[in-house]
């Protein structure tokens, strides 16, 4: 158990520093890089600097996380681009009205962060560790076949469904990498990425350098992966031995 | 206007600050998926991510996990510099913590990940050239604006993935037995009753009540 809250105590500081300095950031964003979220911007904003807003908004999302933390032991991200950001600017409101000296400066918001991080990391892992042996056996057991379902079956299909659903260019270049990538890697999901990445690009700057590179690497590693799996030996040997 | 000059000098200023931010981020997110192959638990992602990397251990292919994590550190990471803000969701919760990871345990890495600080070093190594790449790619003038444009379509498909699963655990929960089939009908309900993801109530109700049945083999 130690260890395990140790560990946690590194990861939370260390993630809770870079995304609250990251949050802060925002607000100078786009002359200086920032890291959040578009959604995280917009909430912070909803909240006008009042510190009960920001405190009460970041805890809201406390449930969400120790529920993944309790199922799988997962700590989805609503922790670090939500309550980290606004518990953080919370507390540092409650001392201080100022935006420019709070939640808009890198400066105060990080250390206070990697504080949140930490301790919300510890919490959420002890919570994890305290579910019962049968309960954890059955969150298993049923947790396993639905996800093997969903990496056979649920994901390529809607993987290839929002490539169709883009148009033509993502549903034709989707169709092509992702049959191919099911044959070779054994799902088509790799592929449906790559051809939408490679349809939008197509589609939104048309058939520039630029594009030919993506198209060019994106085809050239697929190939790779298939002749590393030993793909073309498998479609050799059918003609072979027939 | 002259005092905001004063305000972005110094080292939080500093066009390697932002590297060094990453490289922290990204060490965390190697840290957390460290603590999920050791511990069980720790890593940044919800049930849907972390089942996905279950289930690729498990089977032994990571073809879903990193094709789909790395897509998304991809897109985002196209997309950051452009306009500024790095998402945080798609590039280190999805794309470093189990994208970059992915390939490394295909590869055959899990040593580097079993240890802690070697992969709180090898997640820091990563951030900082990413950092600097993307400060780099700003000088340069930024990508392709298309990258927005398909993490828009990949952000839809991933939110109905999260969507079709808890339905899924329900299938599966109510196969599995009948007291936590009944727990995840009640746990489910409840969540959307209460405007939350019904999965993570399937699963605890599935949890709680399949307690009161035997486990079948």
């Amino acid at each position: 158990m130690l260890p395990l809250l140790l560990k946690a105590v590194v990861v939370g500081g260390l993630a809770g520093f870079a995304f609250a300095a990251g949050a802060a950031r925002m607000f100078h964003a786009p002359e200086y890089q920032a890291m959040g979220a578009f959604r995280t911007l917009g909430e912070m904003n909803a909240c006008r600097g009042d510190p009960i807003a920001h405190l009460s908004f970041g805890a809201s999302f406390i449930p969400v996380t120790a529920i993944d933390a309790v199922a799988v032991g997962g700590i989805g991200q609503e922790l670090w681009h939500r309550t980290v950001p606004n518990v953080t600017a919370g507390l540092l409101l409650l001392k201080d009205k100022d935006p420019d000296r709070t939640f808009k400066n890198p400066k105060a918001m990080a250390p206070l962060g990697a504080l949140v991080g930490a301790v919300g990391m510890v919490f959420y892992m002890t919570m994890a560790s305290a579910v019962p042996a049968k309960m954890a056996t059955i969150a298993q057991k049923v947790m396993v076949p639905a996800g093997q379902a969903m990496m056979d079956y649920l994901m390529p299909i809607i993987f290839f469904l929002t490539a169709i659903d883009g148009g033509v260019h993502t549903g034709v270049a989707s169709i092509l990498y992702g049959g191919f990538a099911q044959m070779v890697m054994g799902n088509a999901v790799p592929g449906c990425v790559m051809g939408i990445l490679v349809g939008k690009a197509v589609e939104v700057d048309g058939w520039k350098r630029s594009t030919w590179i993506l198209v060019t690497a994106v085809t050239g590693l697929f190939i790779a992966v298939a002749y590393f799996r030993g793909f073309f030996t498998t479609l050799a040997n059918l003609f072979v031995a027939g | 206007m002259e005092n905001k000059q004063d305000t972005h000098k110094g080292i939080w200023w500093h066009p390697l600050t932002f590297p060094v931010l990453l490289a922290m981020a990204c060490a965390a997110g190697f840290g957390g998926t460290s603590m999920q192959l050791v511990h069980g638990k720790g890593a940044f992602g919800s049930v849907v991510l972390v089942q996905m990397l279950n289930t690729a251990l498990e089977s032994g292919n990571f073809a879903v996990l990193s094709g789909y994590a790395g897509g998304f550190l991809f897109a985002r990471f196209l997309e950051g510099p452009l306009v500024g803000i790095l998402d945080i969701g798609g590039s280190i919760c999805t794309g470093i913590s189990f994208g970059v990871t992915g390939l490394m345990l295909a590869a055959g890495w899990k040593s580097v990940l079993t240890n802690f600080p070697l992969a709180l070093l090898c997640g820091g190594a990563i951030g900082l050239g990413l950092g600097l790449v993307i400060e780099a790619v700003r000088k340069g003038g930024g990508f392709t604006t298309s990258a927005s444009a398909a993490t828009g379509m990949m952000m839809g498909a991933g939110n109905s993935i999260g969507a079709f699963f808890g339905p899924l655990v329900i299938v599966t929960a109510i196969r599995f037995s009948i007291p936590a089939g009944v727990g995840a009908i009640v746990g489910a309900a409840l969540m959307y009753a209460m405007k939350k993801p019904i999965v993570g109530g399937a699963i605890i109700g599935a949890m709680i009540l399949g307690t009161l049945g035997p486990i079948p083999a």
